[in-house]
Parts: structure tokens; sequence; C-alpha cells
């Protein structure tokens, strides 16, 4: 039975992993080597928790298994060294293609402006700037949906099921309030 | 009887549909869970009388439970840790057009497991509880391996990369302090890292956000299109995957009904079970089998019979949301413990009575409404693709309302992206940070136990009967599973491996 | 949609003008559950705080928030402003974390908006335990040493606190003492033989020992309580433990220092008129609990007293990170 994507090796065609099996895709290498390196700075960590102190200690289990990571990194490593590079794809057109650095920019900046400029301006920035960028539609549109379905995720998230998102520069609180005299005002 | 009252009353009747089918799309959207869903109940239904208030409570738990297989299967994102293995094989389905057939299924093999699950609720409950209370920590510790040995039916590219994302998983799990002495553990003297990492933050990032990233190298192709001719699916396949539904429900009551494991870890050992047992499945799986569906589905619905069984009969948690519903049925004035099956036996008749109601809900609202859901994934990725990151967002925050489970949870999006791209597995990493306290706390618990004598504590497992099944099956699967021997040959030849589970494929 | 403009504006200028306490509460007011969902603290919480939102007229919106034993929550409550808009809902173990090195904050940071109520701690063993009272289980420890496992909490909760009153009274005791998250896991343990005792708080512990599912050794409480009437004081085993008790852990709901008085005052009233309500008396009764209802200076002066009594206690035992000395803790003789 063939895969259903074959002509991918990004994961997308089952919930299993992507990648390649017969040859090293661009990058790989590197990968493997910080997988590695971070494992044995764990271990070096787990160590670091109790030492070799008794079997129950806190640090037994995460020693153990961070040494686990340590020896399969290694022979990750060591596998990938020796597979045959691959001839058909680069660094920038497969693993990283412009759109996904650029994607992966705003998701980082959406979380340094989160705290300070609050849920609904930080969410309504994200959503207009990334739709536009991927509908490439006209501004009214974007601007639609964009706002249309933030409003409807922030009344299921905050109304319904009273999630504090962060205010930042709205008051939300306050002019919730409003909305509840109003409503008791109407009904008295 | 009690058992008929939810019948009886429209209002009731009412309120567990109503409950069922909120709960369905609050399982469905990841980030909110039921369990949130049920402690916000609490303050809303506490002037209600006892009974609307547990019926609501009920239909959005049998729900919820259902609803995380709903995007596990449309969008490759888990609406819940109990809908993990779903994704495995239901995704596929969808991707080949079979979201229709994939929901259909999972809808009836759903209400089977529920029903199990209810059935041994009903009729076994003391006898499960009994059993479920001589689980020592080694039981439980054994448990946690056992489970920890799924790695190798997680992982069908790569046995290594498998390995090296479980024990990845597993350390995720030991951050922050440590519950048992407080010591910190990977903390690197950050004040932010002492309350550890989200679990669901985790599964949220890697599964949410990484798929999402995935998908922007596609955002050009169509969608695609969704045959929803067939939902119900035929009486030959439910008889056909009969026999395979009723273990698979027999793991997740038993899970379930043991204090500390729930739906997650069961549906997850279902799969791995489905895998053994099934010799000539239509597709193999993770490419879209059906069995890859059966398993999970039935399994973690049943899970939710089995955490009454506790519960009910004394007044022991057997997960999150029935740890909540104690606390209600308190706030209305019961008092559940071992009495409450003696004092107030309606309350017990009248509990499985609204399972069973909400377990026909969930056959009624799953198998309407799929066009709709349906549409879902039909929608253009360029708006899919953000509002799936938005949602992300939103649902990590909510989880324990904090900005650092965010940044967590974006972080392990992009390392998720990278990988999936090298061919890393992403199942064993939750499936580590699922287990990582079970195995830790309980081998730490019973090696004090033992006075941190190694071969007393193998004496233990030895000499104790429970123990000692829980001991050989864990031998057993690790022989059977990985193949030691072939995969160290060919270690050592150095050759492109082929590794297990890979077999199958080609 | 001119008057909703013109909500929206007003509602601004609310935002920017300071909190009038006159006005309090002109918006929901946040909670911040130390626990987790389910657990005692949680549904104390959510169960009083209904009956003061009706006395107070405005809206509480209770969240939890977990981790770190509870330090999240009250680090992250103490970075809020002081206006009374943020609710700390708590339960004793704050008061420990300067000595356990938890945390630089505590309670001291706080104004205690109330203290709800108490509770009494017990000791209770496995059904089939070889002993049915205290000196039983004393002299089944001297006989065999290093066998007895005793139920803990990690250090700094209840068990930890019950097990250094009995190591400081009767001597240091040879046991094994099991971590658990919690009492309600323990308890569990306890019922499935993988510990034999444990030092519990009694609501937890009650419905097993009706249930006859566990024995209840002895009450750690100076009074006979009325719901076990015939469960002994400790202190009539050895009344050594007259100068420890009574001590139990506790509830209350708090806000950061510098809330203006009249906020604090209006909150404390509130919660005074909710903690009132029959239903939830009834329900603090069954599991156990004895009301306190204090606020203000009797408030601050139980916290500190309680602080003394425990952080000493533990520091003796040789249990805490650092001295309470070192954070201007009295010994509470002197």
């Amino acid at each position: 039975m063939q895969h259903i994507d074959p002509e991918h090796h990004d994961g997308t065609s089952d919930a299993t992993p992507g990648g390649d099996e017969t040859c090293r895709r661009p990058g790989e290498l590197a990968f493997a080597a910080l997988m590695l390196l971070a494992s044995l700075g764990l271990l070096w960590s787990a160590y670091g928790i109790s030492g070799f102190e008794a079997l129950s200690s806190p640090g037994t289990v995460p020693m153990a298994t961070t040494l686990v990571m340590v020896v399969a990194a290694l022979i990750v490593v060591v596998k990938t060294a020796l597979q045959p590079k691959t001839t058909t794809e680069t660094l920038a057109k497969d693993i990283l293609p412009g759109i996904v650095i650029i994607f992966a920019a705003m998701l980082v900046a959406y979380g340094f402006l989160l705290k300070p400029l609050g849920f609904i301006p930080t969410s309504a920035l994200f959503l207009t700037a990334s739709i536009k960028i991927l509908a490439k539609r006209s501004w009214a549109w974007t601007l639609l949906v964009s706002l249309g379905s933030l409003v409807v995720i922030w009344l299921i998230f905050r109304i319904v099921f009273t999630v504090l998102m962060p205010v930042g520069i709205v008051p939300e609180a306050e002019v919730i309030q409003f909305f509840r005299n109003l409503l008791n005002g109407a009904g008295t | 009887m009690d058992f008929l009252t939810v019948f009886t009353q429209p209002q009731l009747l009412l309120l567990v549909g109503l409950g069922t089918f909120a709960g369905i799309y609050v399982g469905a959207i990841p980030g909110l869970s039921v369990t949130m869903a049920v402690s916000i109940l609490i303050s809303f239904t506490f002037s209600w009388d006892v009974y609307p208030a547990i019926s609501l409570m009920i239909g959005i738990y049998m729900g919820g439970v259902y609803g995380g297989s709903r995007t596990a299967i449309l969008l490759n994102i888990p609406g819940a840790p109990s809908a993990i293995a779903t994704a495995l094989d239901g995704y596929p389905m969808a991707r080949r057009g079979e979201a229709g057939t994939a929901i259909g299924v999972t809808t009836v093999m759903s209400f089977i497991g529920g029903f199990v699950g209810i059935a041994v609720l009903a009729l076994a409950a003391p006898l499960v509880s009994d059993f479920a209370l001589t689980f020592q920590p080694r039981d439980y510790m054994l448990l946690a391996v056992l489970g920890i040995l799924l790695v190798g039916s997680l992982s069908q590219g790569s046995l290594v990369k498998g390995i090296f994302a479980g024990a990845l998983g597993i350390a995720i799990g030991a951050v922050g302090r440590d519950p048992l002495t407080f010591t910190e553990r990977f903390t690197f003297d950050i004040s932010l890292m002492q309350g550890g990492i989200s679990f669901i933050a985790v599964m949220i990032g890697m599964f949410g956000v990484s798929e999402a990233l995935i998908q922007l190298h596609h955002v050009d192709k169509a969608a695609v299109r969704q045959k929803i001719t067939r939902i119900v699916p035929s009486l030959a396949t439910v008889r056909k995957h009969l026999p395979l539904s009723l273990q698979t429900s027999t793991i997740g009551v038993a899970i379930g009904a043991l204090p500390g494991t729930g739906g997650d870890i069961a549906a997850l050992m279902a799969y791995d079970h489905a895998k053994r047992v099934t010799k000539n499945p239509e597709r193999p799986f993770g490419d879209g089998a059906m069995e890859g569906l059966v398993a999970p589905e039935t399994a973690n619905n049943a899970a939710v019979g089995g955490a009454f069984i506790p519960m009910m009969t004394l007044g022991i948690p057997g997960d999150a949301v029935t740890a909540i519903m104690i606390g209600a049925l308190f706030i209305h004035g019961l008092n559940p413990g071992p009495m409450l099956m003696i004092d107030k036996p309606d309350m017990f008749w009248f509990i499985v009575g609204a399972l069973v109601t909400a377990n026909f809900f969930i056959l009624i609202f799953g198998l309407t409404g799929i066009r709709l859901f349906t549409k879902l994934v039909e929608m253009p990725r360029s708006v899919l693709i953000p509002l799936i990151m938005l949602l992300s967002i939103v649902g990590a925050y909510a989880v324990n309302n904090s900005i650092t489970d965010v940044y967590w949870m974006l972080g392990f999006g992009l390392f998720g992206y990278f990988m999936r791209h090298y061919g890393y597995p992403l199942g064993p990493v939750i499936l580590g940070v699922i287990l990582s306290r079970l195995l830790d706390d309980n081998w730490r618990r019973a090696i004090i136990s033992e006075r941190e004598d190694f071969w007393r504590f193998m004496e233990g497992v030895l000499t104790s009967p429970l123990s000692l099944v829980l001991f050989v099956s864990v031998v057993l699967i690790f022989v059977s599973q990985t193949p030691v021997w072939t995969w160290g040959k060919a270690l050592l030849s150095g050759r492109p491996h082929k590794v297990s589970g890979n077999e199958q494929h080609d | 949609m001119k008057k909703f403009v013109l909500g929206a504006v007003s509602a601004l200028v609310f935002a920017t003008t300071a909190a009038v306490a006159a006005d309090y509460p002109s918006k929901e007011i946040q909670g911040i559950i130390q626990w987790g969902a389910g657990g005692s603290t949680d549904t104390v919480m959510r169960s009083v705080t209904p009956h003061a939102e009706e006395a107070l007229g405005g809206t509480i919106v209770m969240q939890n928030m977990t981790g770190g034993v509870g330090a999240i929550a009250l680090n992250n409550v103490a970075g809020q402003p002081a206006d009374g808009y943020t609710l700390l809902m708590g339960a004793e173990n704050p008061l420990l974390y300067k000595v356990m090195g938890l945390g630089d904050k505590d309670y001291s940071d706080f104004i205690p908006v109330t203290l709800l109520a108490r509770g009494t701690p017990i000791l209770v063993a496995n059904k089939d335990a070889p002993f049915d009272d205290y000196d039983g289980m004393m002299a089944y420890i001297k006989e065999n040493p290093g066998e007895l496992r005793v139920g803990a909490t990690g250090p700094g909760g209840l068990p930890s606190v019950i097990t250094a009153m009995m190591n400081t009274v009767e001597g240091e005791l040879d046991v094994i003492s099991v971590p658990y998250d919690g009492d309600g896991p323990a308890l569990t343990a306890l019922q499935g033989g993988a510990i034999d005792v444990m030092p519990a708080v009694l609501g937890a512990a009650i419905e097993g020992i009706r249930a006859g599912n566990m024995k209840p050794l002895a009450i750690f409480d100076v009074a006979k309580n009325e719901k076990l009437p015939d469960v002994p004081l400790v202190t009539s085993f050895n009344d050594g433990y007259n100068t420890y008790l009574p001590w139990g852990p506790f509830f209350g709901v708090f806000v950061v220092k510098g809330t203006p008085d009249d906020v604090v005052a209006k909150l404390s009233k509130a919660y005074a008129e909710g903690a009132k309500n029959e239903e939830f008396v009834e329900l603090m009764d069954n599991r156990g609990f004895k009301m306190m209802g204090i606020s203000g200076a009797e408030a601050e002066d139980f916290l500190a007293k309680w602080q003394q009594g425990t952080t000493w206690l533990l520091q003796d035992a040789g249990l805490t990170k650092a001295s309470p000395e070192e954070f201007g803790i009295k010994r509470p003789s002197e």
C-alpha cells in the first residue's frame, strides 16, 4: 500500500513522522547534533538534582531518561551522518521556506505583545496580518473574516468559559460590567 | 426505579442532551477541557437541585470525551489528550476524503465503548473497585513501564528516534518542583519553570501549531473534498470489529477505574493492543486503518464508566472530572464515600441512568451534523491556519491561566515542526509526558516502601500475583515488540535500518 | 449605538481613575484559587463565594491556578494592583514557604479578608493494621523498627507537621515515610494497604471511617469531636501534645497589602455574611471543619501565631531549609 502523500516528507501524510528514511534531509544532521548536545546538557542537569544519593531520590528517573536520550541521540547522529545527502531538497525550499519563517516570527511577536497589549488587540493584529498574507484578498474581506472569528473566540472563551486573558490596554472588565448593568437595568 | 428517573423527567433529559451537545464542542476545541467546563458548572449550577446539576455535568463529560476525536480526525489536532491515538489513523482517513466514514465509525464505537463502561459500572462496581484498590505503587510503576513500551508501536519511522522522543517526554514531565520532595528539577534557577510544563501546552503546541506550520507548505493546494455519502457504518463493519471493540473496552474500563490513570493512557494502550492482535488490517496502521479508530475510541469512552466506579463505591475519584463531581456532590449536601451506595442508592442508579442517556445522545448528535464539521476541513487553508494558531494560543492559556504555558506551547510548536521534518515521531513525546509522573512517583514510592532495597522490591514484584502478571507482560511485550536482536545486528552492519513497525508498510 | 459608545467611554474613564471604594465593586472581581479543581480549597471557595457575591452585589470569577504548591498563584496575585479586584483563595501552607525555601512571599504580603474555617487532624490506619489505637501503634513501632509505612504529602504538608509533632513529643520514631501528592491519593493507598498509617484532615477521612474502611487511631485536638465522639484524643495518650494543639490547616481569602481599608471592610463583611449561609455551614460541618469567620487584627494575630508555632516545630524537627529566625519569625514562647 502506497503512502498517501509520497512526494512530501514532512509528516502531513499521517500522524506519524515525516522524514526520509533513505537519505539525509537538509539540516537533519545539525538537528541531530543539537539534540545530542541538549541531551548531554539535560543529563548534566539531572545529575545535579541529587547525584547518586539513593534509588528513590528525585534525580534517579531524570538521570535514567536523559541517559537514554543521550544514547539514542548518539545513534541517530551516527546513522544520519552515514546516510547519503538528499539531492532533491534544499533547506530554503523544503524545510524552512520564507512563509514558515514569517509565521514563526509572527508567533514569537504574538508572545511578546500578548501581555503589554492585551489579548484582543494582539489577536486582531495577528489574524488580520496572517489572513491577509495567506489569502491575498481585499482588506474588507480580510478584516471581516478575522475580526468576526475573533469575536466568536472571545465570546466562547471569555464570556462562556470565563477565561481571563491578559487585558492589556483594553478595559475589558469595565466594558463587561457596563453590559451587565445594561442587562440588569433592562431586567428591573 | 431510580434508573429511569432521567427518562421520565423531560427537564433532566433535556439537560443531559444539552450537556452532551455542548460537551462535543468543548471536547473538540483543544484547550477547552471537560475538567474546566465541569468546574465552571459547579458555580453555575450552585443553586440548582442535585439531579439537574449532575445531569448537565454527565452530559458534558460523555460528550467531551467523544468530541475530542472530531478535531483529531479532521485536523490532526486532538481536542483532548484521550484523542491522541485517534489522530493516528483518523486523520489519514480524512486525507483520503473519508472523514465522514471515520466520524461514523468513531461515533458507533464510542457508543459501544461507553455502553460497556456503564454496564460494568452498573453490574460490577464493588468488585472492580476492590480490584483497583489492590494496585500497589509497584503495580502502577509496572503499568507505566508497560505504557512506555508503546513507544514501539507509536514510532513508525525509526525506533531510535521514537525512543529518544519518549525519553524526552518523560524528562519534560519531570520539569519543575518535584511534587514529592519539592526539589527543583530541570528548572535552571528560573522561577517561571518551578510550576513545570503543562502537558496540555506541550500537546497543543506539538500537534496544533506544528501542524499549522506544516500546512503552510501546502497553502495553495485545494482542500480534500470529503465524501459524506456513507456515514453510518454498515452492520457488517460493526460486527467485524465487535470482538476487538469488546477487548479494548475492557482495557478502557480497567484503566479508567484505576485512580490516577484515565482515558488518555487507556486509548493509547488500546491502540497498541489493536495493532498487535489485528493480523491483516485492510490498510496498514497509520495509513487509515479502521482498527486504529475502533480501539482508542471504545477505550476512552469505556474509561468514563470506569472512572465512576471508584467514585461511586469509595468516594475516590477515577480521574480529574470525577474529582470535581465529588466536590459537586458535597456542595449539594451529599457525602460521597463508601456509604453513599448504602445511604443513597438512588444517586448511584440516577448516575447510571444519566450516563446511558448521554451515551444515546452521542449516537444522535454524533451521526447528525457531520456535514457541518467536515466543512471545517474544506475551509480555505489561508483562514484555517491562522485560526488554528490563535485557538492553540487561547487554549494553552486557558488550561492554567498562565502566559508561561503560551510560551511553552509556541516553543514546542516550533520544535515539533522540526521533529516532524526530520522523522521524529510526536506520539512518544506525549506518551512520555503522560506517563512521567506515574512512573517516577510510583517507582520512588515503591522503593521507599521497601527501604531502598532493590531485592526486596523484586521479591515483592515476584510474589504478588498482580505484580507478577504485569511484570511478565512487560517482559513479553518488550521481547515481542522490540526485535532487540535484529535491530542490534542492523546497527552493527551499519546498513540503513528497517525497523519493526515499519515492516507492514512495505 | 450612541448609548453603547457612551458606555464604553465612561467605562474607559473608570479604568483610568483610581478605584473608588464607594463604587466598589464597579467591575468583576477575580478570585484565584491556589489549588486544583476538585480539591478541598476549591470546594470550600466555590461553595462560599456565591453567597458572598450576593452580599457584595458583585461578580467574582473564580479560576484555579496550580503549581509550585500554590506559590504560583500567590506570586501572581501579589503582582496585581492593590485595588481589591483580585482575591487570593488559599490554605495554610504559604505561611511555610519561606522556611521551606519555596518562595520569598507569604501571607505577610497580604491582608486577610476572612479566615473561613479550620480542619482537625486525625491519625487513621489501614483496617487490617495489627493495632487498634495510638498506644498499640507506638508499641508496634518499637517492636518493628523501620517497618511501619506512614503516608506523607511532601514537606510542609499536614502529615509532615503531625509527624514532626509526634517525633518531638514521643522521640524520634523509626518509620518509613511514603510521599503522595495529596491526602486523597494517600488515603486511597491506605485503603489498598500500600501504607499503614496516615495523618489526614478529618473531613477527608470521615466517610472512610464511617464505612469501616479505615481505623481512626487518635484525633489531634484538645476537645472531643462531635462527628466522631468515640475516637480518643491524642492528648489522652500523651499530654505532651498539649503544647502544640490545637493546630490545623485552614482556608482563607486574601487581598494584596495596600488595598484600601474600606474595600477590605466591604469584602470582609460580604464573606462574613456568606459564611453564615445555612447550606454552607452544614457543608462545612459535614466535612468536619470548624467555622472561624475571623478577619482584621484577630485574623492577623492568628496567622502570626500559627506561623510561629508551625515553623519552629518544623525547624526543631530538622525539616526546614532555612531557620524561621532569618525571616524574623520568633519562637512561640518568646
